[in-house]
């Protein structure tokens, strides 16, 4: 029995041996390939397997060669033709192998895209099965009028629990697929050195002004001006921690930070995976001119987190929660075991942009009345809209599957699901361009557990319209990558600063502790 | 006398040969199942995506090469061979460079290099893959030879052919070789021996874990018995394993030594390290804690990379949690990995199909310990495969209940045990259970009304109390000594067995701190 086991798994492995050398021929033979459009073929009613789905959706004309990946399993090679829908001759094909992975020619494309500039696209897909050539039914993308920002800062993590080694902020030019570091931590484990950066904002989609936190060791909050940098440390016994979640004031040298004690723990039988909740939080204001710091909200029985500045900079947006009711004593063992119960509405307060003082808060969404949670608010820059993540409890949306992105037009004041944006799972951290047109915004809907940048359209008349995954080179890329994309962040340019500035301020200089003004 | 007279012409040749063979030996049969479980815990594709992270690091293009070969360990005949003839290649290279011609008097010196790498291979034990590069080994074996073989292409094309200085003609006497022979054996004896001497547990635990690969239950169990008299946690922990799917960890759990003396393992960053990362992920899958086990496989993920040990923990959970896109994602990858077809011919038909996941024995064996309510690991004593276990309150199946009694027998928590034994009333009693139960007779009489079958077990318990009196007095001297007396029985392991772990609950107990299970 056990020799006869042995013979069939050596006789698999020999099947493995020849499928490998038969994958070495068909790769030699699919060398070239096809990119005329077939002149025969049939119409098939087959539904298209295709990743990223691209299928009717809106595009910035500025944005890089939407590729993908083709599924036909009967199908030994492809073709794909493009179409612009005023000038139908005016397109152009391109092919792929079996593999199905459609490359597009970024100088094509650009002309392409200038050509159907407020119009639509067709794309037929063309699979050459072994009865002959055949046809998908057509899709379209609309191509807006407006351009998205052409710079995209992310993080990239592990969708990881307490550890993290290895990771980085990166930059996307949107055009194209080049991609920048920002800032890098060590690439190998060093218990000396190891430290995480998180939480990169710019001042109005600007990188003029930009912040990053590192955390544990070199710890600090890296603060820059044009080529200038500089490393500072929020520590006062009237702050709770150093600042967490940051937004810049549109015009003025202030960022308005949550200063969080937050904590996660981990479920053993749920649908969710984990839950990051805070045990205390308040706001305060970083003046990054003066390297001064005060307290902007502090209470005892609300936890405020998540700034937001509104576009003119005359209000300030952010999220609190009431404390639920429980005994003092274990204070925290009890709140975890609460956890749900912690609703996050919005409110908003007036700034004196002259005496930076704030006015009284109002509420802006009263969700906990719905037995539902706000967070992550943020306001479009031409200062219409509100957009933010809403669930069913908690602040830490990221882990939350029915999360989702709803708007509130602060104009006419009504409140909406952003419904052809969002998906079945996760939808939370998201950011403007800066003509408000565009939304890029961090989503689960692949696979639930690695998050994903989506860009979606927001027209004028305050709905956003169906989100496509940020393209990249190779479509298969994102299936591959073990990491998460976090925190994605448009921008008008590139990060002034360059890596090894960062690198020698987060290394080599002490950070400078900001003064606290009561 | 000199020896040459003795040998044939072809006796360096036979020497290479031996050589050779030697080497095969301990790279195929000694070590084998090290480097098999090395590639495991390892991962290589012909990826670009997927070996990214490796690549960027300080030499990893020669890492990115050590895994190559590590691949070939799939088969660890075949890995030992090239492994075997890198070594001979690279022995025959230094003598070719360093002008060490067979019948020079220093020749030996050649097959140095080659032994120090063994040694220190066999001196960094299981950190030839546990939380460090697994690719290091072959990559430095790989780098030597490499270098090796360009001088020896650059004195082969720049010297002129006789221009090689001949071999010195000096008088090699046989005493010389002689001693050379005795010396070369006992050094090639050296990795054995530090295996040997200084991981003992190195060999039974990587052959336990090939056979886990396998779900070789039996295997594993076999291979605990054979080891017995070891103490080391990652032994006790695959056999506890094995014992919960062949249904016998209620009977057979104490037949090993559980004293758990010292693992010579670094962990991140070479500091030191307990070694609680070589089968905790192993033991929260095998006790149904699917969440626990996502959580560390991530973990793993996280501080290694993807390794073929995490993604297919990984494919396993997620298809467990009916989690399909997730298992998609993960199969994709292991199906760029070289020669995983096995694994993914085994599970990729599940995906999308829970019926067939249901049907599957082991998948079936694990749902029947999976908890029934929600709860935070947090909540429970760590490590929690024992924290959870021992202290839940509601089971699904009477598999989970049996387990839970052994952890409380395991960690000595008779009052846990008590209480869990309730359901056991008017029932066949397994073995362990009845002699834990009359432990405790002394503290609870009213046992043995409750259980009236436990007259026979209470007479043996008192048999065993009287006879050992004197080894009372000095506990950790006597448990060795009566482990062989004793193997399996219950009151032994309660009094004699674990003492390290029994004496630093009962320390931390007294601090008032809560206390760690071990």
């Amino acid at each position: 029995m056990k020799t006869s086991n042995h013979i069939s798994h050596i006789l698999h492995h020999l099947s493995f041996m020849a499928k490998v050398c038969g994958w070495a021929t068909l790769l030699i033979a699919c060398s070239s390939k096809p990119s005329a459009v077939p002149t025969a073929f049939t119409e098939t009613t087959d539904s298209l397997a295709m990743y990223p789905d691209y299928r009717d959706v809106t595009i910035p004309p500025n944005i890089a060669p939407l590729n993908f990946q083709l599924n036909d399993s009967s199908a030994t090679e492809f073709v794909v033709a493009f179409e612009s829908e005023v000038a139908p001759k005016a397109g152009f094909s391109c092919g792929a192998c079996e593999d199905g992975k459609i490359d597009i020619d970024l100088s094509l494309w650009r002309q392409l895209l200038y050509d159907a500039r407020g119009r639509s696209l067709t794309v037929s897909v063309y699979a050459h099965r072994p009865a002959g050539w055949v046809r998908y039914q057509p899709f379209t993308m609309r191509v807006a009028e407006e351009e998205i920002d052409p710079y995209l800062t992310y993080r990239l993590i592990e969708p990881g629990y307490e550890y993290y080694s290895q990771l980085g902020i990166y930059q996307r030019n949107l055009t194209n697929f080049d991609v920048e570091t920002v800032y890098e931590n060590d690439r190998t484990f060093s218990s000396d050195n190891c430290h995480c950066i998180n939480c990169h904002n710019f001042q109005a989609n600007d990188t003029e002004r930009m912040i990053l936190h590192v955390r544990e060791n070199h710890k600090g909050t890296i603060v820059t001006h044009g080529n200038d940098a500089y490393k500072m440390i929020i520590k006062h016994d009237s702050i709770l921690a150093s600042g967490a979640y940051a937004c810049w004031h549109p015009t003025l040298p202030l960022v308005a930070f949550s200063s969080n004690k937050t904590a996660q723990v981990f479920h053993m039988n749920y649908n969710e995976k984990i839950e990051v909740y805070d045990a205390a939080s308040d706001l305060i204001l970083f003046d990054a001119d003066n390297n001064e710091v005060r307290t902007i909200l502090r209470t005892s029985d609300h936890f405020e987190t998540f700034p937001c500045w509104s576009a003119d900079g005359t209000r300030l947006y952010y999220c609190t929660a009431r404390l639920p009711k429980m005994p003092e004593e274990n204070f925290e063992a009890n709140l975890v075991l609460r956890y749900d119960s912690l609703l996050y509405d919005i409110y908003s307060m007036p700034f004196d942009t002259v005496t930076y003082t704030f006015g009284e808060p109002q509420i802006e969404i009263n969700a906990s009345a719905q037995h539902k949670s706000c967070s992550v608010p943020r306001v479009s820059p031409d200062g219409r809209y509100l957009v933010f993540a809403y669930a069913s409890y908690g602040q830490f949306h990221l882990y939350h599957k029915d999360s989702d992105l709803w708007c509130k037009d602060l104009q006419e004041g009504n409140l909406y699901p952003l419904t052809e944006s969002n998906s079945n799972d996760v939808e939370s951290y998201h950011s403007w361009s800066s003509n408000s047109r565009w939304q890029v915004f961090s989503s689960r809907r692949d696979d639930g557990d690695y998050t994903r940048t989506y860009i979606a359209y927001f027209d004028a008349q305050g709905q956003g319209h169906r989100a496509f995954l940020l393209p990249q080179r190779d479509p298969e890329y994102n299936l591959l990558l073990l990491k998460s994309y976090n925190c994605p962040e448009l921008t008008k340019n590139a990060v002034q600063v360059s890596t090894e500035q960062i690198r020698h301020l987060i290394y080599n200089t002490e950070a400078e502790l900001a003064t606290y003004k009561e | 006398m000199d020896i040459r007279k003795f040998i044939p012409r072809s006796s360096a040749r036979g020497a290479w040969i031996l050589f050779f063979l030697l080497t095969w030996l301990w790279a195929s049969w000694w070590m084998g199942d090290s480097f098999r479980i090395a590639r495991e815990q390892s991962f290589f594709a012909f990826d670009a995506t997927l070996m990214h992270g490796l690549w960027q690091q300080p030499f990893g293009f020669l890492w990115i090469i050590g895994r190559a070969i590590l691949v070939l360990y799939r088969w660890p005949l075949l890995g030992g061979l090239v492994v075997a003839l890198m070594l001979t290649g690279g022995t025959w290279l230094i003598a070719y460079c360093l002008r060490l011609r067979p019948d020079s008097r220093w020749h030996p010196l050649c097959y140095l290099p080659a032994i120090a790498w063994m040694a220190w291979v066999a001196w960094i034990g299981l950190n030839i893959y546990f939380q460090a590069e697994s690719g290091r080994p072959f990559g430095i074996l790989f780098l030597v030879v490499l270098i090796c073989a360009i001088d020896a292409f650059v004195i082969w094309t720049f010297k002129k052919r006789g221009t090689h200085p001949a071999p010195s003609h000096q008088e090699v006497s046989g005493k010389w070789m002689w001693s050379w022979a005795v010396i070369l054996l006992l050094l090639y004896l050296l990795p054995f021996a530090i295996t040997h001497l200084r991981h003992p547990y190195q060999r039974p635990f990587t052959r336990m874990q090939v056979q886990l690969l396998h779900d070789d239950w039996q295997g594993i169990i076999q291979t605990a018995h054979d080891n017995a008299e070891l103490s080391y946690r990652p032994l006790a922990a695959d056999y506890a394993i094995a014992l919960i799917h062949t249904g016998r960890l209620a009977d057979d759990l104490f037949d090993i030594r559980l004293d758990y003396d010292t693992l010579f393992v670094k962990g991140y960053g070479n500091y030191p390290n307990v070694g609680t990362g070589l089968y905790q992920i192993d033991c929260d899958y095998h006790a149904g804690l699917f969440r626990t086990a996502t959580h560390h496989a991530v973990e793993h993920l996280t501080m290694m990379g993807p390794t073929l040990f995490s993604l297919k923990h990984l494919t396993r959970l997620a298809l467990l949690d009916y989690d399909w896109p997730l298992a998609r994602k993960y199969l994709l990858i292991l199906k760029k990995a070289p020669f995983e077809g096995d694994f993914v011919a085994r599970y990729e038909p599940m995906v999308g199909h829970p019926e067939l996941v249901d049907a599957d024995p082991v998948f079936a064996q694990l749902r029947l310990t999976e908890p029934v309510n929600d709860a935070f690991e947090g909540q429970f004593e760590e490590p929690s495969f024992l924290g959870y276990t021992a202290t839940m309150m509601v089971g699904r199946s009477k598999e989970a209940l049996m387990q839970s009694l052994m952890a409380c027998l395991y960690s000595k928590r008779m009052p846990d045990f008590l209480m869990r034994c309730q359901p056991l009333v008017g029932a066949t009693l397994p073995r362990s259970v009845a002699e834990g139960l009359v432990t405790q007779v002394s503290k609870e009489p009213d046992i043995l009304k409750v259980f009236p079958q436990l007259n026979m077990n209470a007479q043996m318990f008192q048999n065993f109390i009287r006879t050992n009196q004197f080894a009372f007095k000095d506990r950790p001297t006597y448990a060795r000594k009566l482990f062989n007396t004793y193997k399996g029985y219950y009151p032994y392991y309660y009094f004699f067995g674990n003492l390290k772990a029994t004496r630093k609950r009962s320390d931390e107990e007294h601090g008032g701190s809560k206390a760690g299970v071990n």
